[in-house]
């Protein structure tokens, strides 16, 4: 079993805890503003998405328009001092990065550097441009990256969007393969970023 | 046999390099044959991978020493694959693959540990242990259980894979004599293997008291599940190599060093990215054995600053300024140093460190946060 994607590694220790028997998808109509996360997170999608009812933590949610291999959208939603941005699976070998609610926005970054890297017990994982950017009126960050999982070979690019708020992180991520479905789904993506709100 | 698999045989065939030594080991049955193709399934794939690390004289020097330690008319049957990988380990499959871990090269102190480990597993492949084994599995379990024998995967495979495979205690103590043999044979100290197994339990420990854990220095499984670190092991190793007398002790550090100093740093990168302060700051006090550089001293503020625990910034913030007096020029020092600053409360002059940094840097990527970060200088 090779994990390619964050949240399809957390997706398969959901499974095994057994907890989300009845877990599955539904449709997030377009053109209005969606509350996600379990959060004050607003986001107003301009096209379908599909939301898996499971959470990976508790305030994250996972969206994807067709397979979370293919394309997957990974919202947080005031994660508190002391959590971490992924199920913390292999706590004691590979315990995952705490938020610390004193990071600055490049910290954030590192921050989501680390934790996808130690996930995925990967190397291969590089920044891009890291920009300033804003999320409903605050402070936020702009990135993208690009990662390999070893065993995979199919290389993966990403975009994400980070803000701290009232000490909480939000973040969302896309990330998809860098062959065909980034490219075709980047522009859609950057727009739905453009519509966070907290 | 369907077209698919015989084009996937034609695929296999032609991408495999063809073997240096003349005559090469055929599989023997179909136990041998079955095996040897999946492994050539999963070297067809390695030769794609973008994990390889093809610089050409990495991949000289680290046969260079299979070579002298196991023989020059023996080395030839292994295909050597430098995985950029941040974790220890090292694999030969029965069809001459053999796979070395960046995480690995890392924690070597020098040739002659890099030899052991290399011949270590040469003797798995020579003693033909992996077809031992897999004729054992293949008897005591069911088909599918059979089919998930692919012990020459990748870290994605260490968690329920590997824990179906590895050598019992038999087999390593037979490839760890074997291993002293090839080191004597090829001039190196026999001792050397000790200390690896011995460095490597400071290693485990120096993770659990980060973590405050139990140290996992005598727990078989996970990423050790095929080698366990074991006090016996050590031990053992030590009568071995003591029973040694009038050879050669090369080490060979110094080639060594010079071998790997184009990549430490972006090796030790990779292990300061895992969460693990323990394990990396004991890795890295190795690598400064001969000196703290400004290469290594940025390191440990970056490792420090990364932590972010209660003074870690101020010790960063000296570690920054350590490099810098060392000579350090990396733009990413200031950067560092700014960052730390700014989160140890001193905001003023951290945000001049970073406007430092973004005059050293221009071109970084993350100028246009940075600049946002630093505000216009006063």
């Amino acid at each position: 079993m090779i994990r390619k994607s964050i949240v399809g590694t957390a997706l398969i220790a959901a499974m095994l805890v057994a907890t989300p028997a009845l877990a599955g998808w539904k449709l997030v109509p377009a053109g209005q503003p969606v509350a996600v996360a379990k959060s004050g997170m607003t986001v107003t999608p301009d096209g379908d998405w599909n939301r898996w009812t499971a959470r990976p933590i508790k305030t994250s949610e996972v969206w994807t328009l067709d397979g979370t291999s293919l394309n997957e959208l990974y919202f947080v939603g005031g994660l508190a001092d002391g959590g971490t941005l992924f199920r913390d699976i292999a706590k004691k070998a590979r315990p995952l990065p705490k938020f610390s609610k004193t990071m600055l926005l490049p910290d954030v970054v590192e921050f989501f550097e680390t934790s996808t890297r130690t996930a995925l017990g990967t190397s291969l994982f590089e920044v891009g441009g890291v920009e300033p950017d804003k999320m409903g009126g605050h402070d936020a960050v702009r990135f993208s990256f690009t990662y390999t999982v070893e065993g995979d070979q199919l290389p993966r690019k990403g975009i994400a969007k980070a803000a701290i708020v009232g000490g909480q992180l939000y973040l969302v991520s896309f990330v998809a393969p860098s062959i065909h479905y980034f490219d075709r789904d980047a522009s859609r993506v950057n727009r739905l970023l453009d519509t966070l709100t907290i | 046999m369907t077209a698919r698999m015989r084009r996937l045989l034609l695929a296999v065939s032609l991408l495999l390099p063809v073997p240096a030594v003349a005559a090469p080991y055929e599989p023997q049955d179909s136990d041998e044959r079955g095996l040897w193709m999946q492994m050539n399934e999963v070297e067809r794939k390695l030769q794609t991978s973008e994990f390889v690390i093809r610089d050409p004289e990495l991949n000289a020097y680290v046969r260079g020493v299979l070579c002298r330690s196991v023989g020059e008319d023996e080395c030839g049957a292994a295909r050597i694959y430098i995985m950029r990988t941040p974790y220890f380990n090292a694999s030969m499959a029965p069809n001459g693959m053999m796979q070395v871990w960046s995480g690995l090269l890392l924690r070597m102190e020098n040739e002659a540990q890099l030899a052991s480990v290399l011949g270590h597993e040469f003797a798995h492949y020579k003693e033909q242990h992996s077809l031992r084994l897999f004729r054992d599995i293949r008897g005591k379990t069911n088909a599918a259980a059979w089919l998930g024998f692919i012990p020459f995967g990748f870290v994605a495979q260490l968690g329920i894979g590997m824990s179906m495979f590895s050598f019992n205690r038999e087999m390593e103590r037979d490839a760890d004599a074997k291993s002293i043999d090839y080191l004597v044979k090829g001039g190196y100290d026999p001792a050397a293997a000790t200390r690896i197994w011995s460095r490597l339990r400071d290693e485990m420990d120096a993770t659990a008291a980060e973590r405050k854990t139990k140290s996992r220095k005598d727990k078989n499984g996970g990423i050790f599940a095929t080698h366990p670190p074991s006090a016996e092991r050590v031990d053992t190793l030590k009568a071995l190599a003591a029973a040694q007398t009038g050879t050669a002790r090369d080490l060979g550090t110094e080639r060594y060093r010079a071998a790997l100093a184009p990549f430490w740093a972006d090796f030790f990168d990779d292990q300061a990215k895992l969460n693990d302060f323990g394990a990396s700051e004991f890795l890295l006090k190795q690598l400064a054995e001969s000196g703290w550089t400004a290469e290594l001293l940025f390191a440990r503020g970056e490792l420090h600053r990364r932590r972010a625990q209660a003074g870690d910034f101020g010790t960063a913030t000296g570690f920054y300024r350590d490099a810098i007096a060392a000579g350090g020029e990396m733009p990413a020092i200031w950067r560092g140093l700014g960052l730390s600053l700014m989160r140890s409360g001193d905001a003023d002059a951290g945000r001049a460190e970073l406007r430092e940094y973004l005059r050293r840097a221009p071109d970084a990527s993350d100028r246009a946060m940075i600049t946002t970060l630093a505000g216009e200088s006063k």
